[in-house]
């Protein structure tokens, strides 16, 4: 079983991104091949540490652990990281591009969706 | 964003096309046509006989195992129609213990822990890891999500 977390919040605007983020940890935990998609300004996720925008836990040190739990299919949406002015070297993890029209393609290789 | 999904076209119990589910909400009371539609859905599926292991509540759908919420006489109560819902069908409703913490929801065991005034989960509803969401999504046919 596959489970693509799909993540379109900004880091701190609500706790969604921490909660999408901890379901990915714990279903990595459980051996359930999750991949997460970053869409709009969920992109944002993935900027690199170096600020400290509020007393809540820094959402990169989350994105930093994906790895470690063996979470390696980050996908981001080329369309959002255009329209949010960013290059894909900006981000703190290496991904995947996909572009939007390629989406659904992308949508039908998992068996579950959760979508943030 | 509720989810949608293939249903069998059958409307008798016992049916053998059954699946089982596994529903997560995340939408609050508050969101009230989206809640309305986990519920409702979920009532669909066991009247035409599917399965539903466990009802998982995620984010702010917490506060709706809250036993302390008063809706106004003319209105439906969620909590009340989901616990009719899982005494009927004894259905497993699991809520996420760490957002219920953080929103207030506590049961006597919690309350204890962290010498809290008073406990207000609603009977009928259960403190889980966010591990049943993951061991659910594993066994299931079909997981559905509702709420943005």
């Amino acid at each position: 079983m596959s489970c693509l977390i799909t993540v379109s919040q900004s880091p701190y605007g609500s706790r969604s991104a921490k909660e999408s983020l901890d379901a990915a940890l714990v279903l990595a935990a459980f051996e359930q091949n999750p991949g997460l998609l970053f869409i709009d300004d969920g992109v944002l996720q993935l900027l690199p540490k170096g600020q400290q925008p509020s007393p809540h836990k820094h959402i990169g040190k989350i994105i930093s652990a994906l790895e470690m739990y063996d979470i390696e299919e980050l996908w981001v949406e080329t369309e959002s990281l255009q329209e949010l002015g960013l290059q894909v070297d900006q981000l703190s993890q290496p991904v995947k591009l996909v572009c939007r029209q390629q989406l659904s393609e992308l949508w039908s290789k998992y068996d579950q969706h959760l979508v943030f | 964003m509720a989810g949608f999904l293939y249903m069998p076209n059958t409307t008798h119990s016992n049916n053998p096309t059954s699946l089982s589910y596994c529903i997560v909400v995340r939408c609050g009371p508050n969101q009230q046509s989206q809640s309305l539609s986990a519920l409702q859905f979920t009532q669909e599926l066991l009247a035409q006989g599917h399965t539903v292991m466990r009802v998982f509540f995620y984010q702010q759908a917490v506060l709706i195992a809250s036993s302390l919420t008063v809706v106004p006489q003319d209105e439906a109560s969620l909590t009340l129609q989901w616990q009719t819902l899982a005494q009927e069908y004894q259905l497993e409703l699991g809520v996420c213990i760490a957002g219920a913490l953080h929103n207030g929801i506590v049961n006597p065991q919690e309350c204890e822990r962290y010498q809290l005034e008073a406990a207000n989960l609603a009977q009928g509803f259960q403190l889980v890891g966010l591990g049943q969401l993951a061991a659910a999504s594993a066994e299931c046919d079909r997981l559905v999500s509702f709420g943005a």
